[in-house]
């Protein structure tokens, strides 16, 4: 049996952040010299013990081990506080998106978006939802590699009678079905998210800035139009359904207008990723075997993406 | 049985060499799962893991048994004597009882909160995972048992809040919460259970597509019930550190009606090379290979394997392995586990399967069960073993109780007139 590490085999350097409910550390593990990240969770200010999000983060990290996927590396208990010893990841896709000093090209994208979908193609196989896709929880090492983080609102696939929340997922990356409130949804959440961070990457701006929950049901469906009972059976007995502004559907004109350097078979891509019944979307499977990823250019090799300038 | 050493190819971030032939199998993914690779263990592990614990326990409680008596040299021989006869240490026999009768307890109180089955079950799982790592001489299964209910509801997404919870199992909040964090290390904080049930409901569609029109769906429904409950059953035995989860499944349903369950197995394992299976599942699978060939990516150094699903590929049976698929996890994949034996030359043997099944459905059917007496006896040597002068105390109350009141009795009999 393994013995049980402690605080005394890694070091906290600096401070690196806070958050709602954990303060994270950068330090090293003292027998490698690996560096790391330290989550120490918050839990006396909690008065329902350990905060859910932080079970979820262990509960799941601790099945998942993947190049693509942050590594939890060990958890340990000090002074009565839960500490999470995560990889060290240096920056993420939204810093890089954000950063109007760094270029990249066709073929950086498509990088990206290969280790994102392998990433989420992992979690999926293990019937975990991610829900909370967005260019700030994907990660990215000192090595290029992109890393998918922040499970605190992940799930297991829920079983058919299930009830599950739609309150999940940030605004701007929410599928149809969510913003539907649906009630019953599957990993279908998780691909309309990779879809937007893809458009993202393309335009270097949000794709559906939605200013507050109703406003994106209307940004997204007069981006992308309002969907019908024709594609996606029932879908005008939801609730606020009545109350949506009927937007016809992109042509495939304005979508080459919209992304201007995606090829065909990127257009594609992101349209099977973004198709409105979630029954019809992409899974990973089909995404990863898109010939976006089989037509030149390459995907550029991780180590040679851009990097933040420091 | 688990080893956990044969996992190198179903490593993904490894970048296998033959990965375009090797597809990641969902025994590859159950084989990296916290419930395999540190849950799971052969007979004699696991009894190893429970002597040794007992054992390091046991020395402690005598070594302090032993201390008691030389320093109160006034105890008389009734005294030692009882001290002997009942603050003894527990063996580990009865300390796997006496845990088993605790985590009925548990059973009990998840179904009288009306509990989802599933936050029930992985209570249980907690409860007697924790145990596996602290003796109950050194604390006491009555400490854990709503701390295993808490944690599992949030674990499993039935978040119940810490007042709430308390005031319906008439509790403290701090009692419950006392003990969360000693749970959540001692179940070295992996929480993702996989029971049976699931694969149950797998096994349900799949004997009515292979048996069709053989079986009646109401009759099929009677069976999906029992097993359900048979299932929870055994959750509260060894045999969820055995086998996985759906082998017990077919156990309980060997259990339930063993010509339909046997008749299923073999339709479905035996005759390997001969499609038992119509057209469409030999179609997907060629469908699927196809694309997984042209789905090759130029130049990727990673894994290519993970570009393509494979659930519902059961890529093995050797007993040593011990792993059978984990059989449909979500409803998507239902369909694609009637993908039998037709995969890359390895498959299922329907002998050893069927060899382990029974032997897993003896396992669950010969469970011995503590009686309350039992428990009772136990439950005073636990107290009295850690205690043992609360237990001389308890004597020499006695004593002075029954003198006094044979005095008492004995008033107009001058002749009983000692103190």
């Amino acid at each position: 049996m393994t013995v049980r590490s402690t605080a005394e085999d890694y070091t906290k350097e600096k401070k690196a952040g806070e958050g709602t409910y954990a303060v994270v550390y950068l330090g090293t593990k003292k027998s490698t010299g690996r560096s790391i990240a330290v989550k120490e969770i918050k839990t006396s200010q909690f008065k329902d013990g350990l905060d859910m999000s932080a079970l979820r983060e262990v509960k799941f990290l601790q099945e998942l081990r993947h190049i693509n996927v942050i590594e939890l590396i060990d958890v340990f208990m000090a002074s009565d506080n839960l500490n999470l010893v995560l990889e060290f990841l240096p920056a993420d896709l939204e810093l890089i998106i954000k950063d109007t000093s760094i270029m990249f090209s066709p073929a950086d994208i498509k990088s990206w978006i290969l280790m994102t979908l392998r990433g989420v193609h992992h979690c999926h196989r293990n019937f975990i939802l991610h829900r909370d896709l967005k260019p700030n929880n994907l990660l990215l090492a000192p090595d290029g590699q992109l890393k998918i983080a922040d499970f605190g609102l992940a799930r297991l696939m829920g079983s058919p009678q299930e009830v599950l929340t739609s309150n999940v997922v940030t605004r701007w990356y929410r599928a149809p079905e969510l913003l539907f409130a649906a009630k019953h949804y599957t990993s279908a959440v998780d691909i309309w998210s990779v879809g937007v961070i893809f458009a993202e990457l393309m335009l270097r701006i949000p794709y559906l800035p939605g200013k507050d929950d109703v406003d994106q049901i209307n940004v997204t469906f007069r981006a992308l139009g309002t969907p019908t009972d024709k594609e996606w059976q029932e879908v005008s007995s939801f609730s606020n359904y009545n109350k949506i502004q009927i937007y016809p559907p992109p042509s495939r004109e304005e979508l080459r207008r919209r992304f201007i350097a995606a090829t065909e078979n990127a257009l594609d891509l992101i349209d099977g990723m973004m198709i409105m019944n979630p029954a019809n979307r992409w899974d990973t499977v089909r995404c990863l075997q898109s010939p976006y990823f089989q037509e030149l250019p390459e995907a550029t090799l991780p180590q040679d993406l851009p990097k933040l300038n420091k | 049985m688990p080893t956990g050493n044969d996992i190198s190819e179903a490593t993904p971030a490894e970048g296998s060499k033959d990965a375009a032939t090797k597809r990641i199998s969902d025994d590859d993914l159950y084989r990296h799962s916290s419930q395999y690779t540190l849950w799971s263990f052969t007979k004699e592990q696991l009894l190893e893991k429970r002597r040794t614990l007992n054992a390091r326990v046991v020395d402690k409680v005598n070594e302090r048994l032993q201390n008691t008596i030389s320093s109160h040299t006034d105890l008389s021989q009734d005294e030692l004597d009882a001290i002997k006869e009942t603050a003894v240490p527990v063996s580990v026999d009865e300390e796997l009882k006496f845990v088993n009768f605790f985590a009925r307890k548990v059973q009990s109180f998840c179904q009288s909160l009306n509990l989802p089955t599933e936050v029930g079950a992985t209570a249980i799982s907690f409860f007697r995972r924790y145990f596996l790592m602290n003796s109950t001489m050194e604390v006491h299964p009555k400490h854990i048992l709503l701390t295993s209910i808490f944690l599992a509801c949030k674990s499993e997404n039935y978040f119940i809040g810490i007042e709430a919870f308390a005031k319906k199992t008439k509790s403290q909040p701090a009692a419950i919460l006392k003990y969360e964090f000693s749970v959540l290390e001692s179940l070295r904080f992996t929480l993702l259970n996989h029971h049976p049930y699931r694969p149950l409901h797998g096994f349900f569609l799949d004997i009515q597509h292979i048996l069709h029109g053989k079986v009646d769906l109401n009759y099929m429904g009677q069976i999906y019930s029992n097993c359900k409950k048979r299932i929870t059953e055994t959750i509260l035995t060894d045999v969820v550190y055995h086998y996985t989860p759906p082998q017990i499944t077919l156990a309980c349903l060997l259990i339930e009606d063993e010509a339909l369950t046997l008749k299923y197995l073999e339709l479905k394992f035996g005759n390997v090379g001969v499609p038992s299976e119509p057209e469409s599942a030999e179609a997907i699978i060629e469908e699927a290979k196809s694309e997984e060939a042209k789905s090759e990516e130029p130049k990727s150094k990673e894994s290519k394997s993970e570009g393509s699903k494979s659930e519902g590929s059961k890529s093995e049976g050797s007993k040593s392995e011990g792993v059978k698929s984990e059989e449909s996890k979500s409803e998507e994949t239902k369909s694609e586990e009637t993908l039998s034996s037709s995969k890359s030359g390895s498959t299922i043997n329907l002998d050893l399967l069927t060899a382990l099944v029974v032997e897993c459905k003896d396992m669950i059917l010969n469970v011995e069960a503590l009686s309350k007496e039992e428990a009772t006896k136990i439950d005073a040597r636990l107290h009295y073993c850690q205690n043992p002068m609360l237990l001389v105390d308890r004597l020499r109350r006695q004593k002075q109780q029954r003198d006094s009141s044979a005095e008492v009795a004995a008033e107009p009999d001058s002749k009983k007139l000692k103190v």
